[in-house]
């Protein structure tokens, strides 16, 4: 119930203000949801470190949560190099080498883990594109790309946790953004719960994200899972997805949710609507497209 | 030339200025759109529109005459229900481009997205690059040029119309076929082309109805039906209803229509009793007056509210489903018992709008009489996303009572088994509702409450949905609503009892803190005063009749409202029928027949101690069966059962 957008400079290593650019993109399509906000951005990774995120309240409850958060990481031999806490966050860098999804499960029992990954960071909150912007300083964040989102909450709760993107719990660096609904839910999240999977939300986007990351654990391309979710993900939806090279799209074959892009040699970008691919080019006339229904792409840094 | 620049003004102040200007009769400029939507919503004077870039979602929709340039991209919905005029899009289309135009004609000189043109019914889309999928899907008539290549399922269940491919046709959807082009068609196209400075040489397919699915093979035959009295009952396993179907299946070889309510036996307002005995209650002459009963519906977010004197409204039955004479009889009544009457399906006769002081107009998703001018002279708007009686599917109308001019109005070919499309073109989430409120609001410049009207189903997460969306009220339909055609068993066996959506329906919004700012008319199977006051005592905020309404004015409950040969003239379209119906006559019954509403209510409420029905709450209530105390969670108390309501009415 929502807009999305999502953009990559393909082919440069240069300092790109990629969290800006997802900014204006969001603002420009607020209006499909007002509620809350988010941006999955990508950082440069450090070779045994991990990048962790956590919602930790308010008040008293906020700093009983950092400390629980703090205990937790010890035990579980993540070393904390820094960290801070900005607007309801707890965000650290820890040295960690273990098994990543376990690590995670375990997290997510102390506090409500936003993301974890070695390059990935989500930065998700009530408001709008520029009140999140205001609280946790989306504009300062650079890279080659990332993917964001608006929400109207219908269905469940104005929350934090359930406002996108959604990462792939358990699997680094995995991020999606969706607009539409998702019929099978229960079914295919019950498969995944058979197989030892755990969701941490009752949204059936966060679905779609720990569906992509199975298959991509189990060795399968982005594109390939991206390919076998438009079979086996029933619904309407139009979805962005990225991880620490490459961004996707997957749309269902009524194409019942918009979507549109506009791609030159240096940057691919995708919004629900084209207001948001403007604010990138101002005053140009863009030769957008659409996708066609049931289709799917992925593009990757070149560098 | 006038310039309006959308960087120094909001789209709804930009679009009243549109307006202004072009009653004036000036020609408009619109310069920094910035693909926002709406831009040109409304307009109905012959003016010239040109908008410097890219516009958003709905661009020149609800509109008649004018004519629009846009120098780059168009979004969603271009010229939605545009009737005389033309768009002239330089770049690409979004999803359904034409959708429910009526005349206009649209040129897209890039690619046009998925739907193009659906249930669309007179006029011509054209594009000159590439069509994404199921082009023509569910059109009625007019045509479509496409100079490139289609996509998949081209003319998908359409159902009138012409498709003209210049490029490859990917693949035919359901019914469509390629057939011979006459030279005179083809001409027209080339003069279409020419008009518009379109250069193209090549040669072109046509793509048209197979005529596969027009019709069903077979219709229910009138026939000496059981009397609904005996056909609901539940005496044995193979009673005379299931022989009765069954007979009727082995005949069609399909699953059977008909008409009226469900037959079931379900949990409804009979099973709760008042906490009072009322017997004696009403004994006052003057109890009317006594009790405050005017009620506004839809004013919560400033729109002019529907002004009734009571909590009651008419329920949305369309002409169509009904004779011309019955909407009129029952528009009458409603203005002689000063309550709001509703158009439903169809479209808005003038005999109709003629007759009622207030009138909601309804908008389905085969936009069937869907029109600015009507929307324009309308008292409310009202968004069909489903119905009790057949949640989830969209209605029918049997070929017998689709008659030419019934076809005119819907813009559809006279003498088809008509199905309506069960999901609107442009609504498939939540967030493309607000977009499509927001459109219905700019074309009438935010004066008409914006209603929904929700079949019983999922109705928790429906109505908040609803809320969130900024509905000014929001209609829900139980599942003992009636139909004027479906299929017997989604009738029986699909939707949610009126009494249970009332209740999950309040949860939902005191679960969001809403309840006090979302109104509610609650409908399905209301048969008296009593049920009107337990649906208030409920949480309802007023409460709307149908099929008592029908009989009042003389339906005698035979269930054939689906075959168009109605014995008393009300769901007819044949005239020979319809002469039995006295319009006059039967409006002063169905006017009768709500007083008696309204006296009861009156009773009711002053029996219960209160002086104003906005009194009355859940407290005055016990169940009497288990299932309702289950559903309400009413205390359980089978003593009431023998509590009686008033039921001595007094009309002048």
């Amino acid at each position: 119930m929502c807009g999305i957008a999502g953009i990559m400079y393909k082919n440069t290593d240069q300092d790109l203000r990629t969290g800006q650019f997802l900014i204006d993109m969001l603002d420009g399509c607020q209006h499909r949801g007002p509620d809350s906000t988010g941006f999955a951005l990508y950082g440069d990774a450090k070779p045994g470190q991990l990048r962790v995120r956590f919602f930790i309240g308010e008040g008293d409850e906020a700093t009983a949560a950092v400390q629980r958060i703090q205990s937790s990481l010890a035990e579980q031999n993540a070393e904390v190099v820094e960290d801070e806490v900005i607007g309801n966050n707890y965000r650290a860098t820890v040295n960690f080498d273990g098994d990543l999804r376990q690590f995670s499960y375990r997290m997510e029992h102390v506090a409500k883990v936003i993301s974890i990954g070695s390059s990935l960071e989500i930065v998700k909150d009530i408001g709008s594109a520029h009140q999140v912007d205001d609280r946790y300083h989306v504009s300062s964040f650079h890279g080659t790309h990332g993917i964001g989102h608006v929400r109207l909450a219908t269905e469940s709760d104005v929350k934090p946790e359930a406002s996108h993107p959604f990462w792939a719990t358990g699997f680094a660096d995995v991020a999606i953004v969706h607009n539409g609904q998702i019929t099978n839910y229960w079914k295919m999240r019950r498969r995944l719960e058979q197989r030892d999977f755990e969701f941490s939300t009752d949204n059936d986007s966060e679905l779609v994200a720990v569906y992509l990351a199975d298959k991509l654990s189990q060795g399968v391309s982005l594109k390939e899972a991206l390919r076998s979710s438009i079979d086996d993900l029933d619904g309407t939806f139009s979805f962005l997805v990225s991880t620490r090279d490459e961004i996707g799209y997957a749309k269902d074959r009524l194409a019942a949710k918009p979507m549109i892009m506009f791609e030159n040699d240096d940057l691919i970008s995708i919004a629900s609507e084209e207001v948001s691919l403007n604010r990138l080019f101002p005053g140009q006339a863009l030769n957008t497209k659409e996708p066609p229904p049931g289709t799917y792409n992925t593009w990757s840094r070149s560098i | 030339m006038v310039t309006i620049d959308l960087a120094e003004l909001s789209v709804r102040d930009g679009n009243e200025l549109i307006r202004k200007h072009g009653a004036a009769g000036e020609d408009v400029e619109v310069t920094n759109p910035d693909a926002r939507h709406h831009i040109g919503v409304g307009l109905i004077s012959p003016i010239t529109v040109k908008i410097r870039g890219s516009a958003g979602y709905f661009c020149a929709g609800l509109t008649d005459q004018a004519h629009f340039k846009v120098d780059n991209n168009v979004g969603w919905g271009l010229g939605d229900n545009m009737y005389a005029g033309s768009v002239v899009v330089s770049g690409n289309a979004g999803a359904i481009a034409g959708v429910a135009i009526r005349g206009a004609e649209l040129i897209v000189r890039g690619n046009v997205g998925s739907r193009a043109g659906q249930v669309m019914k007179a006029g011509t889309l054209c594009c000159a690059g590439n069509a994404n999928f199921m082009a023509g899907y569910m059109m009625y008539g007019g045509r479509i040029i496409i100079l490139g290549d289609s996509g998949e399922r081209l003319g998908e269940d359409m159902t009138g119309g012409e498709i003209f491919v210049g490029g490859s046709i990917q693949d035919l959807g359901a019914d469509a076929e390629v057939t011979d082009i006459a030279a005179d068609e083809i001409e027209s196209v080339r003069e279409f082309l020419d008009r518009y400075k379109i250069s193209f040489k090549g040669s072109f397919q046509k793509v048209v109805n197979a005529g596969k699915k027009l019709r069903y093979d077979t219709s229910e035959q009138q026939r000496r039906s059981i009397p609904f009295f005996s056909f609901s009952g539940d005496s044995s396993y193979w009673n005379p209803k299931i022989q009765e179907d069954i007979h009727i299946k082995s005949h069609i070889g399909r699953y059977r229509i008909r008409g009226y309510g469900g037959a079931r036996s379900l949990p409804h307002l009979a099973d709760l009793a008042f906490k009072r005995d009322l017997s004696g209650a009403g004994h006052d002459d003057d109890v009317v007056s006594q009790v405050e009963m005017h009620t506004e519906i839809g004013g919560k977010n400033g729109a002019n509210p529907l002004k009734l004197s009571m909590p009651v409204m008419i329920a949305p039955m369309s002409y169509g489903a009904l004779s011309r004479s019955t909407k009129e009889a029952i528009g009458i009544a409603s203005s002689l018992s000063r309550i709001a009457e509703n158009t439903g399906e169809g479209g808005m006769s003038d005999a109709q709008r003629d007759a009622a002081d207030q009138l909601i107009f309804q908008c389905l998703g085969g936009r069937l009489g869907w029109n600015i001018h009507d929307m324009l002279r309308a008292d409310g708007l009202e968004i069909y996303i489903s119905q009790g009686a057949k949640p989830g599917l969209g209605g029918q109308l049997m070929a017998k009572k689709v008659t030419p001019e019934l076809a005119a109005i819907r813009g559809i070919p006279a003498g088809i088994d008509l199905r309506s499309p069960s999901r609107h073109p442009d609504i498939l989430g939540a967030d493309d509702l607000v977009i499509k409120i927001e459109e219905f609001r700019e074309a009438t410049g935010y004066r008409l409450p914006v209603s929904v009207k929700l079949g019983a189903g999922r109705v928790r997460d429906d109505i908040k949905i609803a809320a969130k969306d900024g509905f000014d009220f929001i209609e829900l339909d139980g599942m003992q609503g009636s139909t004027g055609a479906g299929s017997a068993e989604v009738i029986d066996y699909v939707g949610i009892p009126t009494l249970a959506a009332i209740i999950e329906a309040e949860e939902a919004l005191a679960e969001i803190g809403r309840r006090q700012d979302v109104e509610i008319v609650l409908m399905g199977g209301m048969r008296d005063g009593a049920d009107a006051v337990k649906g208030l005592c409920l949480g309802a905020d007023a409460i709307a009749f149908g099929t008592s309404v029908l009989i009042a004015g003389g339906c005698i409950a035979c269930m054939q409202c689906h075959v168009g040969q109605c014995v008393t003239g009300i769901a007819t379209q044949d005239p020979e029928h319809e002469k039995r119906y006295q319009a006059s006559v039967e409006a002063q019954n169905i006017h009768r027949f709500l007083e008696s509403v309204r006296w009861q209510i009156a009773a009711i409420t002053q029996g219960l101690g209160y002086a104003d029905v906005r009194d009355l709450s859940r407290e005055d209530l016990v169940a009497v069966t288990p299932e309702a105390a289950a559903i309400t969670g009413l205390p359980y108390a089978p003593e009431y059962r023998e509590n009686r309501v008033p039921q001595a009415v007094k009309v002048n």
